[in-house]
């Protein structure tokens, strides 16, 4: 006789999700992933509002990514304009980012997966059972968020950064305060790797199609896609690589790149010949074998690698500005145009690609964005329906924890994938 | 003391009111030593939502059916409800164009017309709904809003409502004015107060995060943008971001 067991709500992710597994007997028929997030609809909330509007409104799609949001955004609105930012403000943007990458992955490893690992069921527990990890992760977790604040005049929602510059730019004490903060937090950063270098032990998953932004040398000034084995492709060009379709369960869509359930994230950017720091790049050496060309299970151990090179990365943006100055200059003044703009960033969970249209009045006409999680949902539901197969005939409570700890190595956040666009 | 039993949770929201909280580092441990969490699926795992409990903390707007069946739940098993940022208080960004457009026209846009669309329907604030006993604004609330929030229902009362305007702290930090001095589209003087004029002190205009202040003088307000040039519809798309329906004609 068929069963239906239900995961919901799925528990210590970003928003509302479940799953479904549909057995006939103790055989997985089919396995059902539902983002249950309530529509936003901010790509349609966006027509008509004007392009000074699009980042401070889009921003506001998910708190973890923020940062992320808004500085992508920026960019594709700069795309569209023509609109030149100076090296004291992209630096200042691609700080920000990394301290976003610092608190988002320490956020995930420390809060979310770590209680999996020690079998307690959170956060409240962890500061019972183990709290000298807590407050070592939650002391990595504010090194990032004190630098989002600082630049960013808001921990979430950041104010600080608009079109064509930076409400204020960062002063010599502020910035060596920061570099303080980062310092002290890199020894426990350097030492995550050890608490997550052991991947869950279910059976092995599909390899995945790795996908990220190939870095180029000026920050943020990434223009083109790369996938494991397949064609680079320019960002501009997104919408004949990406396809997405409405799934009738789930309020996000899937997408697939290039025919292919592409993998984003810490690992697939590790995958791609990534441009390490050198201590990240000693840990990448010690652990690649673990990580290249392995299955999502090694993502939280390419999220504690990262958060190391986010925190040197950061240092040496800190430097960089500290031998700049602050800049005087104000934001240059924009006028609006009919255009098309795109940018991309690597956000914390992987590629976030935005992308908009203005009217000659400026008024955004469309708005477009693509999220990790919405990237990486088609294999998320793969490798969920693979680890389901594989475990037939185990307990229930054993798969359903299983399916649950996989859920949480794709680090999804359901707030960002539930809103996207027309077709 | 017995620790107080809580739940946390949202409904369409971005989970920034939930995360501010997570983002207490250093008074978390302190915090959750105050409360025992009954719900709080964003960071806990295993709860169950059936027991009476104290406190519901709730964030986001309510515009599923799935958000007025958690809401109503919540609301029927806790002594206190308290509405947790602008979406709760306010409907917030997801409500923006709740008196322009209708929801229909924006799920079609972003779902198309293929398929089956998700049962969504205008967003608005908790109170529409349910009895609401407190509320901490902000998008998202300062962090130490949502620490008094929690130490005052440890003590079994509840947080002071604030209301005074954003100006009121912008002056007395002595920034730049930016509505009158720089002309910019600032909403200030009908915003409520308590974030310490963050934006405004980096040389960002008050976008009106934390929505209307108490006895706002909307129409002196919109006079004194519209005599600075601003157009009507572009003063009031701006004030409908955080709240839609503002009554342009108050004057007190």
């Amino acid at each position: 006789m068929g069963s239906v067991v239900e995961i919901a709500p799925l528990t210590r992710l970003e928003g509302h999700g479940s799953v479904r597994i549909y057995r006939e007997g103790c055989r997985v028929e089919r396995v059902e992933l539902n983002f249950i997030d309530s529509p936003r609809l901010f790509e349609a909330l966006l027509i008509g509002k004007s392009f000074a509007e699009v980042p401070e409104i889009i921003c506001r799609i998910c708190a973890l990514c923020s940062t992320v949001h808004k500085v992508t955004a920026l960019l594709a609105v700069e795309d569209a304009l023509g609109i030149e930012v100076s090296e004291v403000t992209a630096l200042t943007r691609e700080l920000m980012l990394q301290a976003g990458m610092i608190q988002d992955h320490a956020l995930h490893l420390y809060c979310l997966v770590l209680p999996d690992l020690l079998g307690v069921r959170g956060v409240a527990e962890l500061a019972s059972v183990a709290p000298e990890l807590l407050k070592a992760g939650l002391a990595v977790k504010k090194a990032g968020n004190t630098v989002l604040e600082t630049a960013g005049g808001r921990l979430i929602h950041p104010v600080n950064i608009c079109l064509g510059g930076l409400g204020r730019s960062l002063n010599k004490k502020e910035l060596v305060r920061l570099k303080d903060e980062l310092q002290q937090a890199l020894p426990a950063a350097q030492e995550a790797h050890r608490l997550f270098s052991t991947p869950f032990p279910f059976p092995e998953l599909p390899e995945p199609a790795f996908l990220a932004l190939q870095p180029s040398d000026r920050p943020l000034g990434a223009r083109l896609c790369r996938m494991a084995d397949g064609p680079t492709f320019p960002l501009r060009d997104y919408r004949q690589h990406v396809e997405e379709r409405v799934v009738g369960y789930s309020n996000a869509k899937l997408s697939t790149v290039q025919g292919k359930e592409a993998t984003v994230g810490a690992l697939a950017r590790l995958n791609l010949d990534p441009d390490l720091e050198p201590l990240a790049a000693q840990l990448f050496a010690t652990h690649k074998r673990e990580l290249v060309g392995k299955d999502v299970r090694s993502n939280n151990l390419a999220q504690a690698i990262e958060m190391c090179h986010a925190i040197e990365r950061a240092l040496r943006l800190i430097d960089r500005l500290i031998e700049l100055g602050p800049q005087r200059a104000s934001a240059p003044a924009i006028s609006p145009r009919a255009a098309t703009g795109s940018a991309a960033c690597e956000a914390p969970r992987g590629t976030l690609i935005h992308s908009y249209s203005f009217d000659a009045q400026g008024l955004c006409t469309m708005a477009d964005v693509i999220t990790p999680t919405a990237l990486n949902q088609g294999a998320l539901a793969r490798d969920l329906l693979a680890l389901a197969c594989a475990m037939e005939g185990e307990e229930t409570t054993r798969m359903t924890t299983a399916l649950e700890r996989l859920i949480r190595c794709y680090d999804p956040c359901i707030s960002c994938s539930v809103h996207l666009l027309t077709l | 003391m017995r620790p107080m039993k809580v739940a946390i949770t949202g409904l369409t929201a971005c989970s920034g009111c939930q995360l501010t909280l997570l983002n207490c580092e250093d008074e978390l441990p302190e915090l959750l030593g105050l409360c025992e969490l009954v719900y709080f699926p964003l960071a806990e795992s295993g709860n169950v939502l059936d027991a009476q409990f104290d406190a519901a903390i709730v964030e986001g707007a309510v515009s599923t059916p799935k958000d007025l069946e958690l809401l109503f739940s919540l609301r029927n098993a806790a002594r206190v409800l308290v509405a947790y940022g602008t979406c709760a208080l306010f409907g917030g960004v997801a409500a923006m164009n709740n008196t322009i457009s209708c929801r229909r026209d924006l799920l079609q846009t972003v779902f198309g017309d293929a398929v089956q669309l998700p049962e969504s329907f205008a967003p608005a604030p908790l109170a529409n709904y349910v009895s609401v006993d407190a509320a901490v604004t902000g998008c998202p609330p300062e962090k130490q809003e949502i620490m008094e929030l929690v130490a005052a229902l440890a003590a079994g009362t509840l947080p002071p409502a604030r209301c005074y305007p954003v100006c009121t702290e912008c002056r007395s930090r002595e920034n730049l004015c930016l509505l009158l001095e720089k002309r910019e589209l600032c909403l200030g003087p009908v915003v409520q107060g308590g974030c310490n004029a963050r934006c405004p002190a980096t040389g960002i205009v008050c976008e009106g995060c934390r929505g209307p202040v108490r006895e706002a003088n909307v129409a002196q307000e919109l006079e004194l943008l519209l005599e600075r040039g601003f157009g009507r519809e572009e003063v009031e798309r701006r004030m409908s971001r955080f709240k839609p329906g503002w009554n342009y004609g108050q004057r007190r």
